[in-house]
């Protein structure tokens, strides 16, 4: 599960290093090997011929020098506009505000986007002025983080907005210095590295060379960039003097040939450069490169089915699904990201416009959105990135284009299930790619690498060699990746809505100190390095006190700091660097899953995997194996989710997280229930169980001991037809309600029953149970029969007490009842009390709260006035074990009759034999009798 | 009073049948609609075991002459050898029928036609015969087709000590009595040694049927290798007339006599409504057989032209009696538009035009017709000759004493076929190439092994939109039904 990976090195820096190291001794075969893999490359079908210019406008065939894509593309296009309206490009330049502004809430931030923004898995920090310490100065910055930088924004523009290239080299000013390889403050001069401009060949190649591109960058050739990004083009060499045009791909007018022109639209692999991989063709697929989405969350974008992977995945064989449904069903990256004044796509907000207006036909005609495209893209709303928050939410989303009508066949509640589930909850069931699960700064590798460990991929127990050797570990055939299920987090949308949706959770320890200027920042990595490592190797004070096995290596499970003395000695060797206040800090970071949609074949379909004991819902994602002593992690503030779930620590010193969804008031079928209430309702109806068994016995001793007496019985005509077909009726209603109702209520304990069927049995039942009562009501009311259930005020107590002591001794002794039962006096006190209480009480608010239940997905602000489902599911419980033992008494006290079954029998027949009192003998009082 | 103490029975049923009711009207349903293969599938009885109720006329039983076994079978099965005569597994030859290009009614059969692998069976019965359904079929002597007695029940039906040698006759060294006694419904094997190895040897034709199917695998055919399914699972039968046309030897052919993946699947069998939308344009097969010749490989392509040279024989790529071949294995079809039908089928003396190809059968169909689905074929490329100065194909003698692939002589052996033919032959020759449509409908794959969106709806994909008509992809361009 754990290993020691660079992978950040790997994301940023040495993949491309060694793509690139690849292709410089493969020249140009490199990237002919690349076109028989990927897409053909197509010349342009539109795009016009045009020249390459310098900064300076010229000609770079002419002047020799690296191209510039403002000068090159503003020819056509408004490259002014294109920069400006990017945050791409911007990385959050134009929200910087002052460190600890951000709503982030670390101390250190100065903004929302990558510039300002630290992040603990790429750890290096951008250093501001006042800093004590610097870690990165804008150009390091840029070297360090370039493989996945457009340009523009922050590689050509300072804090102010002033261009990088006119700024004065200064040792003290973080935006002009570095530390370099001796560990000293250097001044870095732009104007002679030149600025990174916005790479258009980058996203509008179909094979642009960032490999090439990255490091030119890491050089600190900045000006070199976007020509770097045309090696292996045959527009560009690069030579030992530097890079060299081919004039054999110019034209006699200057400009490129027409077959050198392949501008197209960005594909899926533009985009994968940066994000998440990204896969076509039939070539078995295998993750190579951990590029940034598909590293934080194990998305991959590929048409391919699973099951054709190369890789070791887990159960394989099954996973017959593609990888993105909707990659496989041909949509690119563009078709959802799209450029927000694209015409193709645009729609007015209907928020914004007129409310009789459907579609509004005006838009950009083609000609000025080639001339201005926006590239701000059509954005989501993902918990990780936090850059230009006015545009969350701009793309369309799932329910943009799906229709969710068509579940209607066969999900029960349809309505309610999308109110609170996103539909990728149970349209990405699973990633089937490791993700990054944890990320240990608090200690360092021999290459200065966090202790990272992944999530959905098992490791051979090679970790100790892995971490001597600093080896990287994409997953690679020999590992058994089995994926993960994300864990399920409210999200906050835009539009208000809250939602259920899928996330990994990354965890990070890392150290932080006070400065000189009392500015709280992260350790940084030289910092870090010389508390840990002495000549290449661990310190001796250090191995000794964390290599447990003496071996003298460190491996994963050694390099933790789990007990305050290994805390301590690090802390101590860290103070001793001059840093103050030294303390671990730990953060959870949500990565929203949005990708790998599956079609219905493989999403959540089975009603048990939310609604029973182990629900998906309350399913625990493990957020480290290992973590720092006594270090709770928080999760990060500038998130649109709520966090309402538990960390809690597992038995191996690794920590859990556990949502909660009773703390969001989110009540499940199945899953949620008030214990108290299952315990006392299930005391009621033992209770009452237990008590008919002791009395129904000392009746039966009873009667051993003292033969009955022998009572004048007669038969009476006690029961009309409609009172037995509404009393049975109602019977079977209510007894295969509870049952229902149990199984609904506790589905693991009944497994063989199908949850959905029993949802529906239950609803149609209750419907049955509500008629018929109504009816009876009805019949009742107009025969006058009702009056029979209405307790006559007069006496009623010490008639209640005369029967209640009949129950407790007189039955015993074989007393006649002292009510007589009558055709128009059927029951006793005691009965009336009770049916008065069941049928004005128990029955209509076990109606109402079950009716309130079935309406939370029909009229659920009416639901949740009465505290929707929390509140009404419980209560629902609770009187349903209370009909239950209701039952249970009711059945018993039907044998208390002339016979043990004269009742049943009466009900069933009509007619009942009853004991004749004395006192009322000859009173029929309009029965209908048949003497004996 | 006695019906009344039954009352409580109706009230009872009444009670039930209120409940019932509504849960019956408001019990879920699942979306899909009824979709039951099996149900189509016939069952297979125990076949009777003959080994104790076949009894030759000699001596100790046995039979001296095949002849002697269909008599034996006749003794029981009295109308079986007359079903078989009027199939053309006997006949080799269709009912006569107009075609456009032609005054008179035309056949079509192995009996009178020709193909672009062997050409043609007539003048060289002796080894073509050997996947006629009697015996006795010389080139020397006209075939009584009437005679009973020559049906070879054996071929279909022996399951042990049989198999064929010269002009339909059992071979050297078949036991008919152990053969005879052995009988049984046909089995894959019985089926593929004519079907799996037409074309002379294994593979030869069909591309989507060769002798891995005799015992398959599900990754080979998910019918036969995942289900077990023998051929007349699909191929069923009735009077010994096998359901199922061979496109390439008929012109048109009715639907109730083609064998259909409906016939037990429904139109529109997939959960997902896009792919379903596909089954108005695009046959099952397209998506399901991804490839043929997906364990062993099909012969591509025939050069006639280069036969006859002493360069050492490679039974893949030259034979000196045949010429240059081209096998492939996992072939991507050639798709086009198919509605069942053809086009055109070669007919012996059909004029040509030699510096064009020539179909020899044309799969009829296209994109406006709403009947025509995109299909999969294996084109095989032949060089074969044709009369230069008649333009029409010619039909070789090649078997036979004085038969090309004795004597290596173009000449005497379109010379020998003038009088079997009766197709003149100018005395010049030359090679042409021609075509011939070869419908993929076998080794139908596992469904996790059928193509997916991105293998025709792609940059790359396998389709030439263009050509099939569309104005390009239909993902961007609309389909055939819309209107875009």
């Amino acid at each position: 599960m754990r290993t020691r990976k660079n992978l950040i090195a790997k994301l940023l820096i040495s993949g491309s290093l060694l793509t690139l190291l690849a292709a410089s001794a493969l020249g140009i075969q490199s990237a002919s090997a690349g076109e028989a893999a990927g897409p053909v490359e197509e010349i342009s079908p539109l795009h016009p011929t045009f020249a390459l210019l310098d900064e300076n406008g010229v000609n770079v065939l002419e002047s020799g020098e690296p191209v510039s894509t403002m000068q090159t593309c503003g020819q056509c296009h408004d490259a002014g506009f294109i920069t400006s309206h990017s945050f791409h490009s911007d990385l959050g330049l134009s929200e910087i505000t002052a460190a600890g502004e951000t709503q982030s809430g670390r101390a250190w931030d100065t903004g929302p986007g990558f510039f300002g923004k630290w992040n603990p898995l790429t750890y290096r920090y951008l250093s501001l002025a006042g800093d004590e310490r610097l870690d990165l100065g804008t150009p390091e910055w840029l070297m360090t983080y370039g493989a996945d930088i457009v340009g523009g924004g922050p590689a050509v523009s300072n804090r102010e907005g002033r261009p990088l290239s006119g700024l004065a080299p200064s040792r003290t000013n973080p935006e002009t210095s570095l530390v370099n390889e001796t560990g000293n403050l250097e001044a870095w001069s732009w104007s002679q590295s030149g600025t990174m401009e916005m790479d258009c060949f980058l996203c509008h190649l179909p094979q642009p060379n960032n490999a090439a591109r990255t490091a030119a960058i890491q050089a600190g050739d900045f000006r070199d960039a976007s020509t770097a990004t045309l090696a292996g083009s045959g527009l560009v060499e690069q030579t030992a003097e530097g890079w060299a045009w081919n004039a054999e791909a110019f034209g006699e007018n200057g400009e490129l040939k027409p077959e050198f022109v392949t501008i197209q639209d960005p594909a899926n692999e533009n985009c994968a450069q940066c994000h998440e991989m990204a896969h076509s063709g039939s070539d078995p697929l295998v993750i190579t490169e951990m590029t940034w989405q598909t590293a934080t969350t194990g998305q991959v974008i590929s048409s391919q089915r699973i099951s054709a992977s190369g890789m070791n995945l887990a159960d394989k064989a099954a996973a017959t699904r593609s990888w993105d449904v909707h990659a496989e069903r041909q949509l690119n990256c563009v078709d959802c990201h799209f450029s927000l004044n694209n015409p193709v796509h645009y729609t007015t907000d209907p928020e914004n416009s007129p409310s009789h207006l459907i579609y509004d036909p005006r838009r950009l005609d083609f000609g000025a959105y080639l001339e201005r495209p926006s590239h701000n893209f059509a954005r989501g709303q993902s918990a990780e990135d936090t850059v230009a928050p006015e545009l969350k939410g701009t793309m369309r989303r799932c329910e943009s284009c799906h229709d969710a009508s068509g579940h209607a066949s066969w999900l029960p509640y349809l309505d309610r299930h999308v109110a609170v589930l996103a539909c990728e909850t149970c349209h990405i069931p699973q990633l089937y790619a490791p993700a990054i699960q944890s990320n240990d700064w608090t200690v360092i590798t021999l290459d200065s690498q966090a202790n990272l460990a992944y999530r959905g991929i098992e490791l051979d127990d090679a970790g100790v060699e892995l971490a001597s050797t600093g080896g990287a570990v994409p997953p690679t055939v020999t590992n058994l990746v089995t994926g993960y299920q994300p864990v399920l987090l409210q999200r906050q949308n835009v539009d208000g809505e809250t939602l259920l949706a899928p996330y990994n959770l990354v965890t990070s320890f890392y150290w932080v100190y006070d400065d000189a200027n009392d500015n709280t920042r992260p350790v940084r990595l030289l910092d870090l390095e010389a508390a840990w490592l002495e000549n290449g190797g661990y310190a001796p004070e250090v191995l000794s006190a964390f290599d447990a096995n003496s071996d003298g290596f460190l491996s994963d499970s050694e390099l933790v700091l789990d007990t305050p003395a290994k805390q301590a000695l690090i802390a101590d060797r860290l103070q001793a660097l001059g840093l103050n206040n030294v303390r671990i800090a730990g953060e959870v970071q949500p990565y929203s899953i949005n990708h790998n949609v599956t079609n219905s074949d493989f999403a959540v379909s089975d009603c048990q995997t939310c609604h029973g004991k182990d629900s998906r819902l309350t399913q625990s994602i493990q957020l480290t194996d290992q973590a720092p002593a006594g270090v709770t992690p928080q999760f990060v503030k500038d998130t649109n989710v709520t966090i309402s779930g538990e960390i809690v620590q597992d038995e191996n010193g690794g920590l859990v997280y556990r949502p909660v969804p009773r703390n969001d008031s989110v009540y499940i079928f199945g899953n949620s229930r008030v214990n108290w209430i299952d315990w006392f309702g299930a005391m009621a109806f033992l209770g009452t169980l237990v008590g008919v068994g002791g009395h129904g016995t000392l009746r039966y001793i009873s009667s051993l001991r003292k033969p009955k007496r022998e009572a004048k019985v007669r038969k009476v005509y006690m029961y009309e037809a409609y009172e037995r077909f509404w009393h049975w009726l109602q019977t079977f209603s209510i007894v295969f309600l509870l049952f229902t109702g149990l199984i609904i209520h506790r589905p693991d304990i009944f497994g063989a029953f199908s949850f959905r069927y029993m949802v529906t049995i239950h609803n149609v039942l209750a419907a049955i149970l509500a008629v018929n009562a109504a009816l009876s009501l009805f019949w009742h009311s107009v025969s006058g029969e009702i009056q029979q259930y209405v307790p006559r005020p007069r006496g009623f107590f010490d008639d209640a007490i005369l029967q209640a002591r009949y129950y407790i001794r007189g039955i015993f002794k074989h007393e006649p009842h002292p009510f007589q039962k009558m055709r128009d006096r059927k029951l006793n006190p005691l009965q009336q009390a009770t049916y008065f209480g069941l049928l004005n009480v128990l029955l209509p608010l076990q109606g109402i709260t079950g009716i309130l239940m079935w309406g939370v997905q029909r009229w659920p602000e009416i639901s949740n006035l009465f505290g929707g489902l929390p509140v009404l599911a419980p209560i629902h419980s609770l009187f349903a074990w209370l009909f239950g033992a209701f039952i249970v008494g009711h059945v018993y006290l039907t044998t208390t009759g002339a016979t043990p079954l004269e009742g049943i029998n009466a009900m069933v027949t009509g007619w009942e034999e009853i004991e004749e009192h004395e006192e009322h003998a000859g009173e029929t009082s309009g029965e209908e009798t048949q003497e004996n | 009073m006695k019906n009344r103490k039954n009352l409580w029975i109706i009230g009872l049923l009444g009670i039930l049948l209120v409940i019932v009711t509504p849960l019956a009207v408001f019990w879920p349903r699942t979306a899909q609609a009824a979709d039951d293969p099996w149900a189509f599938v016939p069952q297979h009885p125990i076949h009777t075991d003959h080994s104790n109720i076949v009894q030759g006329p000699g001596e100790e039983g046995q039979f001296e002459t095949p002849q002697q076994v269909t008599k034996a079978c006749l003794e029981c099965h009295e109308d079986s050898a007359d079903e078989v005569m009027h199939t053309t597994h006997w006949t080799w030859e269709s009912q006569p029928f107009d075609v456009p290009w032609r005054d008179e009614p035309v056949t079509i059969g192995k009996a009178n036609q020709i193909n672009n692998f062997c050409i043609s069976a007539q003048g060289n019965q002796k080894s073509c015969t050997s996947c006629h359904v009697g015996y006795g079929w010389q080139e020397t002597e006209p075939y009584d087709f009437t005679a009973s007695e020559n049906v070879d029940c054996l071929v279909c039906h022996a399951q042990a000590g049989y198999f064929k040698g010269s002009y339909g006759n059992p071979g050297e060294g078949a036991d008919l009595l152990a053969a005879a006694r052995s009988v049984a419904s046909p089995t894959r094997e019985n089926c593929g040694n004519c079907h799996f190895d037409g074309g002379g040897g294994n593979g030869v034709k069909h591309g989507d049927l060769d002798e891995t199917l005799k015992y398959p695998t599900e990754q080979l055919d998910v019918h036969m290798g995942g289900l077990d399914f023998i051929c007349t699972d699909c191929h069923t039968t009735e009077a010994h007339a096998v359901k199922g046309r061979l496109v390439v030897d008929n012109y048109q052919i009715n639907p109730s006599e083609q064998v259909a993946c409906t016939d037990c699947h429904i139109e529109t069998p997939h959960d997902d409504e896009r792919i379903n939308s596909h089954t108005l344009s695009v046959a099952c097969q397209t998506c399901h057989i991804p490839e043929f010749a997906i364990k062993d490989p099909t012969k591509m392509t025939w050069d006639w032209s280069t036969a006859g040279q002493d360069i050492g024989d490679d039974h893949y790529t030259y034979l000196k009696i045949k010429g240059d071949f081209v096998y492939e294995n996992d072939v991507i079809p050639t798709y086009t538009w198919f509605n069942g039908n053809l086009d055109y089928r070669y007919l012996l003396g059909d004029k040509i035009d030699p510096s064009q190809p020539t179909m020899i059968n044309l799969p009829a169909g296209n994109i406006e017709d709403s009947n025509a689905k995109i299909f999969p074929f294996k084109v095989h490329v032949a060089k074969q000759p044709f009369d230069t100065v008649n333009n029409y194909l010619l039909a070789p003698i090649t078997s036979g004493t004085d038969g090309y692939w004795t004597n290596f002589d173009w000449d005497q052996a379109f010379q020998l076929a003038v009088p079997i033919t009766g197709l003149q032959y100018s005395g010049q020759y030359g090679f042409t190439e021609t075509w011939m449509y070869w419908p993929i409908t076998h080794m139908v794959q596992p469904k996790e092994n059928a193509l997916q969106c991105d293998a025709c709806h792609s940059d790359n994909g396998r389709f030439d939109w263009q050509a099939l008509g569309y104005p390009g992809d239909p993902i961007e361009w609309g389909g055939r039904f819309d209107n875009k």
